[in-house]
């Protein structure tokens, strides 16, 4: 601990100018003018206040958009459902300790939660909507996507921190795989996975609100046609209303897995 | 006699209101999944345009292939969606340590006023999606890799800031309440007492959210700011497909160097 503030005063200086150094050759190669830098947050503040400050609050009450809000939720939901689904499966396979074949199973679950989760839920948005059209279906498809890779990579951790003298126990006693995760894994696991599928939901429906500006439905769509159209005050009350709709599912989620862990302590 | 009769009554009562209310949970969740499949599967789609499996299919066997003219063309674009994560994690860790001074509750200046506003901004800044962010800032500061930069720096405020606050409230008292003791300042507290005993923490999470930056950084191009996602966007607008797979495996790649560099730094380290 004490190491951190070793008096090399010589070293140190030039190990914070080479840093500087290096910043400003980034700098000069991504081309970004040091004025405009540094002037970045005043004219931030400065576009929030004159053009989307006075919030179009009524603009977000409209039945129409508040209809896309549902629609954002049933493509989350249903997002979430598919893609667990598929994700528990491919954990399964994922998680090293307990996969059935250790050559096969484990490099593709593991492969296919990697790519999953690599790519980022507006690029999925993008392909899919190439392939099967504008529309709720193809948001669907890439929240699918987005939770295979979100919720199997945290399951399949979760799955590889098992007690094994449990499974090992089952296993020596005759157990097939079935039956040694049916008594061994899942007792053990049953609340993460309830946890986990409630933290999944949240960051979905986070996900679901901004995969409609690629062209799934939902309250994206809205976005981008304001933000196309350059009505400032309506982008801003839809983002208002994002915020407001995340903060509440950030607190329900929250409150939900608090309720589950201390139901089973 | 009677009264342990009532109790085991009571308990079964109780027992079955539950499992009432179970059900009735139950129920409601896998009727959301009947409602919400009606509305997107029946409703909302457009079954006609999509045509039958052998047009999916099709449309599928366009992305198969790559384009290996535009290889050459996608190392700098990388290599600028690399610098513009690295600059924006910086940069997020520059903002967010007033705010997580702010916004821990042993060390905030004025008490409550100061430390829900920066609890009110590590909110806004993890609730806004770094899309929003960066059409935002592309209005603000124009086109290139600076709005990405911005954008992922304010994104990622929220999440740095609070975990080292939280670091900072979880802090050892004993080294503190020393410096105290002996004349030290508040600054001197802040240096010698509570840095270096979240310092790993914090560079843990700085790893973390890098990381995390990578795969934002490649899709700011989409709204404007440069990197990968440009590319992708003016492959996916010509209609390029192989040249779509090319991106996205550049993308992937990406990714996996920086999962790769990120566990080794965090062993490193921790």
């Amino acid at each position: 601990m004490n190491d951190i503030y070793k008096r090399n005063n010589a070293k140190n200086f030039i190990y914070i100018s080479l840093f500087f150094f290096v910043i400003y050759l980034c700098f000069l190669y991504l081309g970004i003018d040091f004025q405009r830098f540094f002037s970045a947050l005043g004219r931030f503040g400065n576009l929030i206040a004159t053009r989307y400050y006075p919030v179009d609050i009524p603009y977000a009450l409209e039945p129409g958009y508040l209809a896309s809000i549902l629609d954002s939720v049933q493509m989350g939901y249903l997002g979430l459902i598919i893609g667990v689904i598929i994700a528990s499966i491919l954990a399964y396979f994922a998680a090293s300790n307990i996969t059935p074949s250790k050559r096969v199973g484990y490099v593709i679950g593991k492969f296919f939660i990697i790519f999953s989760r690599s790519i980022h839920e507006t690029i999925w948005t993008i392909l899919f909507v190439t392939i099967v059209g504008f529309g709720m279906l193809a948001g669907t498809m890439a929240l699918t996507m987005y939770c295979i890779g979100f919720f199997g990579k945290l399951f399949s951790e979760e799955l590889e921190n098992v007690d094994m003298k449990l499974v090992e126990t089952i296993r020596s006693n005759g157990a097939n795989e079935m039956q040694v995760f049916a008594y061994g894994v899942w007792p053990q696991v049953k609340t993460a996975f309830t946890g986990i599928l409630i933290y999944t939901w949240d960051v979905c429906f986070r996900a679901s609100t901004i995969i409609g500006f690629f062209g799934a439905g939902g309250m994206g769509w809205y976005l981008k046609r304001n933000v196309l159209q350059l009505e400032y005050a309506r982008t801003s009350a839809i983002i208002v209303s994002i915020i407001v709709l995340v903060i509440f599912s950030e607190a329900l989620s929250a409150y939900m897995r608090d309720k589950i862990y201390k139901e089973t302590q | 006699m009677s009264g342990y009769q009532l109790s085991i009554e009571d308990y079964s009562k109780q027992n079955s209101s539950k499992i009432y209310k179970k059900i009735i949970f139950y129920t409601s969740l896998i009727s959301i999944i009947f409602l919400s499949v009606y509305f997107i599967i029946i409703l909302d789609t457009d079954w006609h345009r999509i045509g039958s499996g052998q047009a999916i299919l099709e449309q599928l066997s366009y992305f198969i292939g790559l384009d290996v003219s535009i290889m050459p063309l996608l190392i700098l674009p990388a290599f600028e969606t690399f610098l513009m994560a690295c600059l924006g994690t910086m940069l997020g860790l520059l903002l967010s340590l007033p705010v997580a001074w702010l916004g821990a509750k042993n060390v905030t200046p004025l008490g409550m006023f100061t430390f829900s506003i920066a609890r009110f901004l590590m909110t806004i800044s993890r609730s806004v999606h770094e899309i929003i962010w960066a059409l935002i800032f592309v209005g603000a500061v124009g086109l290139g890799a600076l709005p990405g930069i911005l954008a992922l720096a304010f994104r990622s405020v929220g999440f740095i800031s609070k975990i080292i606050a939280e670091s900072i409230e979880g802090a050892d008292k004993k080294p503190i309440e020393a410096i105290k003791a002996a004349g030290g300042s508040g600054f001197d507290v802040m240096y010698y007492g509570i840095i270096p005993q979240i310092l790993p923490t914090v560079i843990g999470t700085i790893i973390f959210e890098w990381d995390i930056n990578i795969r934002r950084s490649a899709v700011m191009g989409l709204v404007g700011a440069g990197g990968l996602g440009l590319a992708f966007f003016r492959q996916m607008h010509m209609s390029n497909y192989p040249g779509v797979t090319t991106v996205i495996l550049f993308i992937v790649g990406l990714i996996v160097i920086g999962e790769i560099l990120s566990h080794y730094l965090r062993k490193r380290i921790i």
